[in-house]
């Protein structure tokens, strides 16, 4: 029995053993150049293979096309289907047609990239290998677990359950020492995020004209500075990096970003947890009540879409929302959130200069030597992420052909790789939280009093502006 | 290993039992109704997880003109 006790870590002993956190890399590249690259190539061979497959003709049609050129590549990666008493459902997609094998090779493309990382990271293939597997399994539990319907239609993300069943696992029977070499979560969510940089395309920053753009632009930088200066300098809060993931979760758009600029600031796992948390149950909330208190005031739906999609956090939440409002304050709503969506970019980049040049910096440093220190510390693989925007973000402007080629790519094959890597990543990261490190951030209650602060001036802000652009300034130009 | 298996019980218990129970409730089985008519995936994280892509409206782009 003792033996067989000795085969599992426990989550304390072993982070302070430093057994379940990645080995540093030391023979081979870096850990954020392994995760640009892997994240690059992926890209650049997915445009390849759906340009190779493009269509013969109305390639420049998106009636036709509405998701973009279909690409080969979507029939190897799905992930598991909503379901209601059967797990056995998720299996089976909306057109009965089963979805077994493109799981199975979703899960192959998670051991694929952790092997790719080994290799470049220097590191020995054998002892990784099974652990990845096992990795990939908890992911695809964790995708079922979210598949549910009552769970999905209520918003509660992936994350969340990738997060509960590692924390389960890892504070109950403890992670078993051979799968603790396979634990590279920050690795996943930033190749997940590299590959993610497909999908922001500034291109789009300007599908509502104007007032889409001063709804979002204006108002949720606005609200991010605010609320990160008063978690800081308000509340108290110790950790500059919490304040910083939970005013972006809270002002951009929910779980994406927060996974962005955890990575941009070197947030801990436990802070990135804890916002995720309160940004989902918020987001639940928001989307059950804001559609009858919409109503209630009589605001204009136009209006009211426009205010949905600035402060909701989740983009499906916020679509959820809008269209019980009606079809074009869905519309508004949703295209508001793509706008916002489109920050990510730059708000990563910023946090990332910020907390390299500023927060991080050494203050006994000469002057001379900041520059070079920031650099230093610069999260490398932001500029991954930052390049394959704006290389898609260009593509996507060229034409109408390349539009689709570009949401082809992202929409059948990229979008899902990154959703299938953060899963797992996720899951790393709960097998290596220790509950007993989060329980203290949750009894304080400050971070639940930013996120509350933070969203009552993102809603008067929000309320404001989009009065003032969809409701007065703009009105002409935005009445169907 | 025995409190893995109590907590992977009350998992198997909550999803197979009591969702599938609750999911029948009148305010949660309109929701999901309406839901899945209109075609909304109320968990995207990303608007490229949406059922359909949030394009420019078609009574907008007929205003474009108006636009500054």
């Amino acid at each position: 029995m003792k033996a067989a006790e000795e085969e599992f870590l426990d989550v304390s002993s072993a982070a302070a053993a430093g057994v379940t956190s990645v080995k540093p890399w030391r023979r081979g590249l870096p850990e954020d150049v392994v995760a640009t690259l892997i994240g690059v190539v992926i890209v650049a061979v997915a445009l390849a293979v759906t340009w190779a497959g493009r269509p013969a003709s109305d390639a420049d049609s998106r009636e036709k096309y509405p998701k973009g050129w279909p690409t080969p590549l979507a029939a190897t990666i799905e992930k598991p289907q909503t379901w209601s008493d059967s797990p056995a459902e998720a299996l089976v997609d909306k057109r009965g047609r089963s979805v077994f094998r493109p799981i199975l090779l979703g899960m192959g493309w998670v051991v694929a990239v952790a092997a790719a990382g080994v290799v470049l990271g220097g590191r020995s293939l054998g002892g990784v290998m099974p652990g990845s597997l096992a990795l990939a399994a908890l992911a695809c539990a964790a995708y079922g677990l979210a598949s549910h319907k009552l769970i999905h239609f209520y918003n509660l993300e992936y994350p969340l359950w990738a997060l509960s069943l590692g924390i389960l696992i890892g504070n109950t029977a403890g992670v078993p020492r051979w799968l603790a070499p396979a634990l590279a979560g920050e690795f996943f969510i930033k190749t997940g995020l590299v590959i993610f940089g497909a999908e922001v395309l500034f291109s789009r920053l300007l599908e509502l004209g104007l007032p889409g753009v001063m709804t979002s632009w204006l108002v949720t930088p606005v609200v991010l500075v605010t609320t990160y200066w008063f978690g800081v300098h308000g509340l108290g809060i110790p950790s500059r990096s919490l304040c910083m993931v939970v005013s972006a979760d809270m002002s951009v758009c929910g779980v994406s970003a927060a996974i962005a600029t955890a990575a941009a600031c070197r947030a801990k796992k436990e802070e990135l947890s804890l916002a995720i948390g309160l940004s989902l149950f918020f987001t639940v909330l928001m989307m059950v009540a804001m559609p009858p208190v919409i109503r209630w005031l009589g605001l204009d739906p136009i209006v009211g879409g426009a205010w949905i999609g600035g402060t909701i956090d989740a983009t499906g939440a916020v679509v959820a929302a809008g269209e019980a409002l009606g079809k074009e304050a869905g519309e508004v709503a949703a295209t508001v959130k793509m706008i916002q969506n489109s920050m990510i970019g730059v708000i990563a980049f910023a946090v990332a200069v910020y907390w390299a040049g500023w927060v991080e910096h050494d203050a006994a440093l000469p002057r001379t030597s900041l520059a070079a220190e920031a650099w230093r510390r610069f999260p490398r693989f932001i500029l991954g992420f930052l390049l394959l925007s704006l290389v898609c973000s260009w593509l996507f402007s060229l034409s109408s052909a390349t539009a689709l080629w570009v949401d082809g790519t992202t929409l059948g094959f990229t979008s899902r790789l990154r959703g299938w890597l953060f899963c797992t990543g996720f899951v790393c990261m709960g097998l290596q939280t220790n509950f007993r490190e989060l329980a203290p951030l949750l009894a304080s209650g400050r971070p639940l009093v930013l996120y509350v602060c933070g969203q009552l001036l993102n809603l008067a802000l929000t309320l404001a502006v989009a009065s003032l652009t969809f409701g007065w300034l703009f009105r002409k130009a935005v009445e169907p | 290993m025995t409190r893995l298996a109590c907590g992977m019980a009350v998992v198997a218990v909550v999803w197979l039992g009591l969702l599938p129970r609750l999911m029948r409730l009148p305010p949660m089985a309109g929701h999901i109704e309406r839901m899945e008519v209109r075609e909304v995936n109320p968990a995207a994280m990303y608007y490229t997880e949406l059922e359909r892509l949030p394009l420019r409206p078609a009574w907008i782009e007929q205003r474009l003109v108006l636009w500054p």
